[in-house]
């Protein structure tokens, strides 16, 4: 605060007439400098540093350098399972939200009638809330009363899976499971937006042309919103990590075993069920830079445009 | 634009209702649940359209006291926090899309960055921070946040005003105004869409928000209906055996105010995601 008071002083040297808006500019700053400096700045650092102590909460933590790290890494890597587990999570989640959002954009930008009762069906099952989401997931995929293992039987699956239960198939329902999330819904307001904006003489030109349906999608659609399909699918990947836990924790609570851990979850146990400060830390720290790497990525392809 | 043949319309037409049908289902699988008996829950094959509709199972989970207890939490964290986002974050916005001074482009630039930090990585340490203020296991850790501006509200409300014409608070301060009173006199009211675009988005938000109650929330009477839906429904006695038709009931109930939220206002929320969704 004092620096830029001392510039804005500067300034008034030259020109009078700016002095009341640096002044009423961080004035009306100031909240944020208050919350960010308390909730997010100060949290940063602290993350940094409790990470390379042990501490449960009681006493005093106990600096250990780089202990925590080395444990994460070492062994049967902790660390190493849970990327590996968050990164199929994120390919799975995103790509379904994507792909499911585009297709609900498009059929959305056909020409009918009822548009505003069709959105209506497509976007309300994204926004119930994901513990309601996860237990109905959880009443559908169940191995004896679950409508999706009756439906096998019917088509003659004689032996139908423990969905939840296996390392494996566990993915099928968080994949299905990542179509009725927020993302895809909002997804699918972007790129129906996005749609419309596809000038409509490319495809007149494309049909004059000869072409059908799919080369007009690959030909015109696809270019025409290829930019901002980029950036989405990069903030989609950003928000994937923050909605991880809420997706997963009610739908398999990381389960079976740790199959579906992702990094979320397990700074959850660590932080708040086995009280391990140090080593939760360490992982927040790891999910912090991961997260800046994408950022980053996404500056870039801000600025591109 | 070329006529569409016949075939292709009906086509179309059965293609939106399969999905619709797909994309519904969950939705109507909890409703049909919610309407069943313990026993008709587990029938094999499943029913469904139940037989024997129990719509009691509506009233037993609302004349539950804890239903009334975590509906009245949320409704103190949805509004609680919308208030807190609309004031704090529409303030820090105005100078962000406005003003002229030093060091604004890089406020904007952490407050972008910022945007991207993610929850897992700060609760640690807010977690501690509420400690020492002897505030856990209270709705402020929850609250208090919000009213100190949030970065993605920000970002949508600079992306407003920055579309008001600026002439607008200059014509309102050659009249006398200081900028305070432009803020509120005339920015406050031509951005009237934003607040209701960012409420409703905060509203939604805290309706459906389970990790940081989770995190600060112990007390059974402070819990939000999120948290309500994860614990409630266990049968006593059952290892881990659930009420399913009550916990339906109590699902379909969550799934209704958002429903009419977006019934009611689903051009602010269209336009709020096509605001968020790109542009610098």
């Amino acid at each position: 605060m004092s620096t830029a008071a001392v510039s804005a002083s500067r300034k008034d040297a030259k020109k009078p007439k700016r002095r009341s808006d640096a002044a009423a500019g961080w004035g009306f700053l100031s909240p944020w400098i208050i919350g960010f400096l308390l909730f997010s700045g100060f949290p940063i650092l602290f993350s940094f540093y409790l990470s390379l102590t042990k501490w449960n909460l009681l006493g005093k933590p106990q600096f250990v350098g780089l202990q925590n790290y080395v444990d994460l890494m070492s062994g049967d890597s902790e660390l190493g399972k849970t990327l590996l587990v968050t990164f199929v999570f994120t390919i799975i989640n995103v790509g379904v939200s994507i792909l499911f959002s585009l297709i609900l954009a498009m059929l959305l930008n056909s020409k009918v009638r009822f548009k505003g009762l069709f959105q209506f069906f497509y976007y309300v099952p994204t926004i119930m809330p994901s513990v309601v989401m996860a237990g109905c997931m959880t009443l559908m995929f169940n191995p004896q009363l679950g409508i999706v293992n009756y439906v096998l039987k019917l088509i003659g699956v004689t032996n139908p899976p423990n969905w939840t239960g296996s390392n494996s198939l566990v993915w099928v329902v968080v994949a299905y499971a990542s179509v009725f999330t927020f993302a895809t819904g909002q997804q699918m307001l972007v790129f129906s937006a996005a749609l419309k904006d596809v000038p409509t003489e490319l495809y007149e030109a494309a049909s004059l042309d000869g072409a059908n349906g799919w080369q007009k999608f690959c030909h015109v659609t696809i270019p025409g919103i290829a930019p901002m399909m980029l950036f989405n699918v990069v903030s989609c990947t950003v928000n994937s990590f923050n909605g991880a836990f809420t997706l997963l924790y009610p739908l398999t609570g990381g389960g079976p075993g740790d199959a579906t851990k992702v990094l979320g979850l397990l700074i959850y146990d660590k932080a708040f069920k086995s009280f391990n400060m140090g080593q939760a830390s360490a992982l927040a720290v790891v999910l912090f830079i991961i997260v800046a790497i994408i950022g980053a990525l996404q500056f870039k392809l801000m600025d591109r445009k | 634009m070329f006529k569409a043949p016949k075939w292709f319309t009906v086509l179309q037409y059965v293609v939106m209702i399969i999905v619709a049908l797909f994309m519904f289902f969950p939705i109507y699988w909890i409703f049909c649940n919610s309407l069943k008996t313990l026993t008709g829950i587990s029938a094999f094959p499943p029913q469904l359209f139940p037989s024997n509709p129990q719509w009691s199972n509506y009233a037993t989970v609302l004349s539950n006291p804890s239903t009334l207890l975590y509906l009245r939490n949320t409704l103190i964290l949805c509004i609680g926090n919308t208030i807190g986002t609309l004031l704090s974050s529409s303030i820090v916005a105005y100078p962000l899309a406005r003003m002229h001074f030093k060091g604004r482009s890089v406020i904007f630039a952490i407050i972008i960055a910022t945007m991207m930090v993610p929850t897992a990585t700060l609760v640690i340490p807010q977690y501690l921070l509420f400690r020492a203020f002897g505030m856990l296991d209270s709705f402020w850790p929850l609250i208090l946040p919000a009213f100190f501006a949030q970065p993605y509200n920000v970002f949508l409300f600079r992306q407003f005003f920055v579309s008001i014409p600026e002439s607008i608070d200059e014509a309102a301060m050659l009249d006398g105004c200081n900028r305070w009173q432009a803020f509120w006199r005339v920015i406050v009211p031509l951005g009237k869409p934003i607040f209701i675009t960012v409420g409703i988005m905060s509203a939604s938000f805290w309706w459906n928000e389970l990790f940081t109650p989770l995190i600060f929330i112990d007390s059974d009477n402070l819990k939000p209906l999120t948290v309500g839906a994860l614990t409630s429904f266990q049968l006593a006695g059952g290892g881990n055996q659930t009420n399913w038709p009550l916990q339906m009931a109590f699902s379909m109930l969550m799934i209704i105010p958002p429903a009419i939220l977006y019934i009611f206002c689903s051009k602010y929320i269209t336009e709020g995601i096509k605001t968020s969704g790109m542009k610098d």
